[in-house]
């Protein structure tokens, strides 16, 4: 057990300043720290009220802080309303409120760890000296290498070392070798460094991924993101189902059916039957840009799509790069085959032609867009011939219901595209970069 | 405070439900302000049961609503009885029947949540699987949720006798509104580490052997954890498993057992076979 009230107060915080507490006001402190830390939440996009902030004290003064976990459980409970809030929570709460061991053992930790480093800098200019001068790096890389692992430190000392006599005969000439060798390493070092770094941010948790640019997912990501558009779309659905259930219900009696019913109890209606409106399923014609970069975003657009249960089993999948092809509906049932089938199709990894594909579309026969159709476009309109699919798509756009083009590209970007400045006017684009976005747009459609 | 949540820990193993920390925490705390508890997770972590063991802990009555779609006010709340009016009305067809008479507490059918609040004592109010009702309906909630109070249009508003502790459960198929979670306590149920999940088995089937029940919590994990598996198994299936094992006589799992029983803990032909041929399985649960 650890506890939290070390740090501010011995008294518990209700003292007011009672002048035995190493701290001169420790209830403001708390205070103080409490406002800050709500603050802080509301910031990163949680919505706390007053009567939460009133709850979460109360509860506070219900648990105490002799107990940090308690503090925290208590704290979420009130605060945090879903998993993604909680976690938010517990990053900010770690920082917030270190209990007071563990502010100690970090103190020690970082005195430590900032000795070390100083070490490993002094060592760097001990070790590259010309005529007893030290040899000049940025304060950057001299960071650098005073977090590189130890081997890679040895590696660059034995070089230095075994340069060290020639240094003396030649010292321009060498100066400028072992700077540039040690230059190449901590540059090469620091871009590990980074990814590390950055690595360690994306394993972070779900909603990361679910707002990360999918153009950067790593394969071993992929499962993971099918994982989590299978949740996504059960939560769409569960969304779709009780809206249409909403709209389908209607509080008008249905005279004719209530009557009918009425009769079995001598004319006197004791049971009521109500209208109810039918709900009609969506059809969609899916036009797939499947060009190598586009293939990983058509499959994750696909299977968003077709795990809407508000589209229809009818619908129309178009694989299209510069050639376009009509899917045989059994092939894409099982999406972990698409990918297979798509490149044994020979549509794939070639040039875009967004024209060819949507004239395409238009001369399919028995004809497949109609007022009641909604065609989605999913590709980036980065295409040849933008004339051709200018055209082809005001034309498409009469046909369909509705196009909805959606692009994995982000709409800060558009602007400098020119085959979205060119499309964009003539149909609905939405950026669709992130699993969230992908999701949000999916929802959008039905 | 922690002899209160060691107490209530306590309480809620001696019905058979293991707690941790954080659960005994956030349930005290939302005891303690009266706040509804609303406890999301997987299907299966024992989302109802904490309603269900804290009732039983502190020997309140269970009132329980189970959601679906298309659950409204009548089912919920209250309904007129609609036939015994009609009745009424044709009985006094020569007058001497006022309007208002029609809606008085005679013909007032009480459904779980009018039922709860008028309690003279205090109940446990379980509104299980509130996602599955429909927006309207949480709106409706909004009112009991804040105030304890109903408002029933021809008869008024009716405020609660006692407090009834609401525990409200949802497995996340539609996103709940904001303004139900801003009233409520908020409790994510994660599931059980090998060592509470060991803890459960052996309380909820006292006759399961100390290795067996390992094996069995082990295997849990294992799947769980895996990506080749589509449905997760849930608690209730880990002692389904069990149970199996002790109806076959098995001391452990072995490959003739889990070959009879595996389809206690997965439901999916798929999951069987890619476990099944999984050598990593066996090494995780010996």
């Amino acid at each position: 057990m650890t506890s939290l009230s070390a740090r501010f107060c011995r008294h518990h915080g209700d003292c007011g300043g009672c002048g035995n507490c190493a701290c001169e006001k420790p209830q403001d402190a708390l205070f103080d720290r409490m406002v800050r830390f709500v603050n802080d939440l509301r910031a990163q996009g949680m919505t706390i009220g007053m009567r939460e902030t009133e709850d979460m004290l109360r509860a506070l003064h219900l648990v105490g802080f002799e107990d940090r976990d308690a503090v925290r459980a208590a704290m979420r409970a009130i605060l945090a309303g879903t998993r993604r809030e909680q976690e938010t929570f517990d990053k900010l709460f770690a920082l917030y409120f270190v209990s007071a061991e563990e502010f100690e053992a970090n103190r020690r930790a970082m005195a430590k760890a900032r000795a070390a480093m100083e070490q490993r800098r002094r060592e760097l200019e001990e070790t590259l000296t010309v005529d007893g001068k030290p040899i000049e790096f940025r304060d950057d890389l001299k960071d650098v290498y005073a977090r590189m692992p130890q081997s890679e430190r040895d590696r660059l000392r034995d070089i230095a070392d075994k340069f060290s006599e020639k240094m003396e005969h030649a010292p321009k000439l060498y100066e400028g070798f072992i700077r540039s060798v040690f230059m190449k390493s901590l540059l090469e070092q620091q871009m590990v460094l980074e990814d590390a770094a950055e690595g360690a941010m994306q394993q972070d948790s779900d909603a990361d991924m679910m707002f990360r640019d999918i153009s950067n997912f790593r394969d071993s990501e992929i499962p993971r993101a099918y994982q989590l558009i299978d949740q996504v779309t059960r939560r769409i659905n569960g969304a779709i189902v009780a809206r249409r259930r909403a709209a389908g219900r209607s509080a008008a009696l249905d005279f004719k059916r209530t009557i009918r019913a009425g009769l079995s109890t001598g004319g006197a209606l004791c049971s009521l039957r109500y209208k109810k409106r039918h709900s009609r399923r969506k059809r969609v014609v899916m036009l797939c840009d499947v060009s190598a970069s586009m293939m990983q975003f058509s499959e994750f657009a696909i299977r968003f799509i077709k795990s809407l249960s508000e589209v229809s089993d009818h619908s129309v999948i178009f694989l299209f790069s510069e050639q376009v092809q009509r899917v045989n509906p059994f092939a894409l049932q099982d999406m972990s085959l698409f990918a297979g089938y798509v490149r044994s199709s020979g549509v794939w990894g070639r040039g875009t032609n967004i024209g060819r594909a949507l004239e395409a579309v238009l001369a399919a026969n028995p004809p497949v867009l109609g007022p009641g159709t909604v065609l989605i476009v999913l590709s980036d309109a980065k295409s040849v011939d933008l004339n051709r699919a200018e055209a082809a798509l005001v034309k498409a756009s009469r046909q369909a219901g509705s196009v909805v083009w959606m692009n994995p590209i982000p709409e800060a970007k558009w602007q400098y595209l020119k085959g979205v400045t060119r499309l964009r006017p003539h149909c609905s684009m939405v950026p669709c970069g992130t699993l969230d976005a992908l999701a949000r747009a999916c929802a959008r459609l039905v | 405070m922690r002899d209160a949540l060691n107490a209530l820990k306590a309480k809620l193993n001696g019905e058979n439900y293991i707690a941790d920390d954080a659960l005994a925490a956030t349930l005290y705390i939302a005891m303690q302000l009266n706040r509804p508890l609303l406890i999301e997770g997987a299907a299966g972590v024992g989302k109802t049961e904490v309603a269900k063991a804290a009732a039983r802990a502190f020997e309140r009555p269970l009132v329980r609503l189970q959601c679906y779609e298309g659950l409204d006010e009548s089912k919920a709340l209250y309904e007129w009885n609609y036939q015994k009016q009609l009745l009424s009305i044709q009985m006094n067809r020569d007058g001497g029947q006022r309007v208002e008479d029609l809606f008085g507490e005679e013909y007032l059918l009480e459904r779980p949540l009018l039922k709860s609040i008028r309690s003279e004592e205090p109940v446990v109010l379980l509104i299980d699987e509130i996602d599955k009702a429909d927006a309207e309906f949480e709106a409706f909630l909004l009112e009991l949720l804040s105030e304890m109070q109903v408002t029933i249009p021809e008869y008024g508003t009716v405020v609660a006798h006692s407090v009834p502790f609401i525990v409200l459960t949802s497995n996340h198929t539609r996103p709940l509104s904001e303004a139900l979670r801003r009233r409520c306590a908020y409790l994510y149920l994660e599931y059980p580490d090998v060592e509470r999940e060991i803890k459960i088995l052996r309380a909820k089937r006292p006759g399961l052997s100390e290795a067996l029940a390992t094996q069995v919590a082990r295997a849990v994990a294992y799947l769980r954890q895996s990506e080749a598996v589509t449905k997760k198994p849930s608690v209730a299936e880990a002692l389904d498993w069990a149970m199996a094992l002790q109806a076959l006589g098995a001391d452990e799992l072995d490959d003739e057992s889990l070959t009879q029983t595996l389809g206690f803990a997965l439901k999916n032909n798929d999951d069987i076979r890619e476990i099944m041929s999984d050598d990593e399985f066996i090494r995780a649960i010996l």
